[in-house]
């Protein structure tokens, strides 16, 4: 063991890095960038979930209930009619509702029991569990003093008691998974050919740029759709994830994903020298994607700016889309999913025009 | 010129700066077809910086490029040209007979794959992948993939470096026999003794054409016996 020799590769390193400024740049920058977002995402004073509360009490304890899900800080609980809860849960304004029926005080004197309808909305776990604790909150101080049981009727718009979070990421990943590796291996692929000279050569001999994208986009979109196909029969029949949607309509979403990652790595490339610059992307553009997009923390609880940059990110609809179909069984005739498939193909366009321009002034 | 035929390669007063550094400073050069036209110079003499001007991936600053008739940049005429680059630029991960084939297709031929692989000793190894064959070998197919479609006017950026000397003095032949066909050739080398095997010479320094002339020619006007003398007498009275 010779210190000097191991201090020469010390060197060596910290030099190399002295002249790769840029990546000296994200080496300190990049974690400050996420763990702030993630700071501000879970202390930064996100929404809670929003509920109803039908009370059709016609005794006094329903008004009790009532006011005491209004006051709890874990959910935002607003009085209104059963009718209007039912409309605002398929609008995906409300997360659930609770309805207190006529005879709520009557059972609770007599039979000591109280049975509340909970109905849930069922598309994302973490709701729909804070909603049951806020719900089960309001009635302890009942069953406390009055020794009551506690005994909802949960009923589910959306996925079921079986539901479970696998479900609700599972359909946001088989789409993400497309995603992310076809966007690194597309720039990693693109940069490689510049290293290796090949691409010197390319732009020696007749090709015409859109020649070389199209060629690009045509190899890897055969790659990630054989990839697409197998993530989602992986998670389909392997995993069973959740699915009341259209197959089909899956693997279009995520084709038209894996498009618009194949040309986002093709532009993205451009503002890299080397396949390590490449995986520099990775922190920078897809973590916070990550973050934002609604696949862990569901944008509606976001604080109210971040939601704003969610409702930017393209990856956000993508998402949104999957679960549309996957969980909800959404098809082409819901507005919801429209939107979905239009701003991710639109995306998609926006990255071919972006790759195709970049590549042909970049080489020029 | 007699048949009023263009010039192969047709270079006026080309100019190309790098920040302070000048690569190449007014360099006029012109090459026919059926000659093997050689560039004559030490590293970092502009050689490499003057053949990437005359395939349009360098836009000089100041002066013209015409090549085989046509002003540079031409997609059309860059089709009838064959380019090698200094260093081998293939893909690792393709065997030498997917790369020359990849190249044909790209440049429009159909098939030459098994000539351009027996022109440069590759055809035994044809399906060897790319990353398992020696320097050589690879500096090889890497000649094999610019000449697969033929081309008018072959520019080779040092094509013998590495090539142990049996086979770099049949590559030679070869290059002149394929001058001798019409095609129109300039090789660069930093080696003196190749480039006693060009119909004419230019020496390069410092981004500027000393001289020009065949191998007699020049040892004639420096007045000595052997090229390298030449080349140091010439660019000692140009500095002077
Ligand atoms: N892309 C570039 N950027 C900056 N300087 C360059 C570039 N290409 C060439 N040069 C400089 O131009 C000069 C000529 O280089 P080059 O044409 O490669 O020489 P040769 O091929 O004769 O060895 C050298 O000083 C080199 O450093
Ligand atoms: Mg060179």
């Amino acid at each position: 063991m010779s210190r000097r020799r191991v201090a020469a590769i010390t060197r060596r390193l910290l030099q190399q890095f002295r002249r790769d400024r840029r990546t000296l740049a994200l080496l300190f920058f990049a974690p400050l960038v996420i763990l702030a977002l993630l700071g501000y995402l879970l202390r930064g004073g996100g929404s809670v979930p929003t509920m109803g509360v039908a009370n059709l009490d016609t005794g006094p304890l329903g008004g009790v209930v009532a006011s005491q899900l209004e006051r709890s800080n874990t959910v935002s609980a607003t009085n209104m009619s059963q009718a209007d809860a039912e409309t605002k849960l398929h609008n995906g304004d409300l997360a659930g509702y609770v309805v207190l029926p006529p005879d709520f005080s009557a059972q609770a004197q007599q039979a000591r029991v109280v049975a509340p309808d909970v109905r849930l909305e069922g598309s994302q776990p973490g709701l729909s569990g804070s909603i049951l604790q806020a719900v089960s909150q309001s009635f302890t101080a009942l069953a406390s003093t009055a020794g009551v049981h506690f005994e909802p009727r949960v009923t589910y718009l959306y996925g079921g008691p079986n539901f479970d979070t696998l479900d609700y990421f599972g359909a946001a990943f088989v789409g993400l998974v497309v995603f992310f590796l076809v966007f690194v291996i597309t720039a990693v692929a693109f940069l490689r050919e510049r290293g290796q000279g090949t691409l010197e050569r390319l732009m020696a001999s007749p090709l015409r740029r859109p020649e070389i994208v199209l060629g690009y986009m045509l190899g890897f979109t055969v790659l990630a759709l054989i990839q697409s196909a197998e993530v989602l029969a992986f998670s389909l029949l392997v995993l069973h994830v959740h699915n009341s949607g259209n197959v089909a309509l899956i693997f279009i979403l995520e084709a038209l994903m894996a498009i618009a990652a194949v040309n986002l790595g093709i532009f993205l490339s451009m503002f890299a020298r080397t396949e390590f610059q490449a995986v520099q992307f990775i922190p920078l553009v897809i973590v916070p994607q990550i973050l934002l997009a609604g696949i862990i923390f569901p944008v509606s609880t976001e604080p109210r700016l971040l939601q704003v940059l969610s409702h930017v990110l393209p990856l956000t609809y993508a998402v949104e889309g999957m679960r549309n179909i996957m969980i909800k069984g959404a098809d082409l005739g819901w507005s919801s999913l429209q939107l979905d498939f239009g701003v991710v193909l639109g995306f998609a366009v926006l990255v071919i025009l972006a790759g195709a321009t970049t590549l042909r002034r970049r080489i020029a | 010129m007699a048949t009023g035929e263009p010039y192969a390669v047709e270079a006026l007063q080309v100019s190309k700066r790098f920040g302070a550094q000048r690569a190449l400073d007014g360099v006029t050069l012109r090459v026919r077809r059926g000659e093997v036209y050689g560039i004559l110079g030490p590293n970092g003499a502009g050689k490499t910086t003057l053949i990437r001007s005359l395939v349009g991936l360098i836009v000089p600053d100041g002066g013209t490029v015409a090549v085989l008739g046509r002003r540079m940049p031409s997609l059309d005429i860059l089709a009838r040209v064959g380019y090698m680059t200094q260093q081998a630029a293939l893909y690792p991960d393709l065997s030498a007979a997917e790369n020359v084939r990849f190249f044909a297709e790209i440049y429009g031929a159909d098939g030459g794959v098994r000539e351009a692989l027996e022109f440069v000793d590759l055809w035994d190894r044809r399906d060897s992948v790319v990353s398992n064959l020696s320097g050589g070998m690879r500096t090889r197919c890497s000649l094999a993939c610019a000449l697969v479609h033929k081309p008018d006017l072959l520019l080779l950026d040092e094509p013998t470096v590495g090539v142990d000397p049996q086979l770099r003095v049949q590559l030679w032949d070869r290059f002149q026999r394929m001058a001798r066909e019409g095609a129109a050739i300039l090789v660069s080398s930093h080696v003196m003794d190749e480039a006693e095997r060009c119909d004419r010479l230019g020496l390069i320094r410092f981004g500027r054409l000393l001289a020009e002339g065949t191998v007699a020619e020049l040892k004639r006007s420096a007045g000595v016996e052997r090229l390298e003398d030449a080349f140091l007498k010439l660019s000692e009275s140009s500095a002077a």
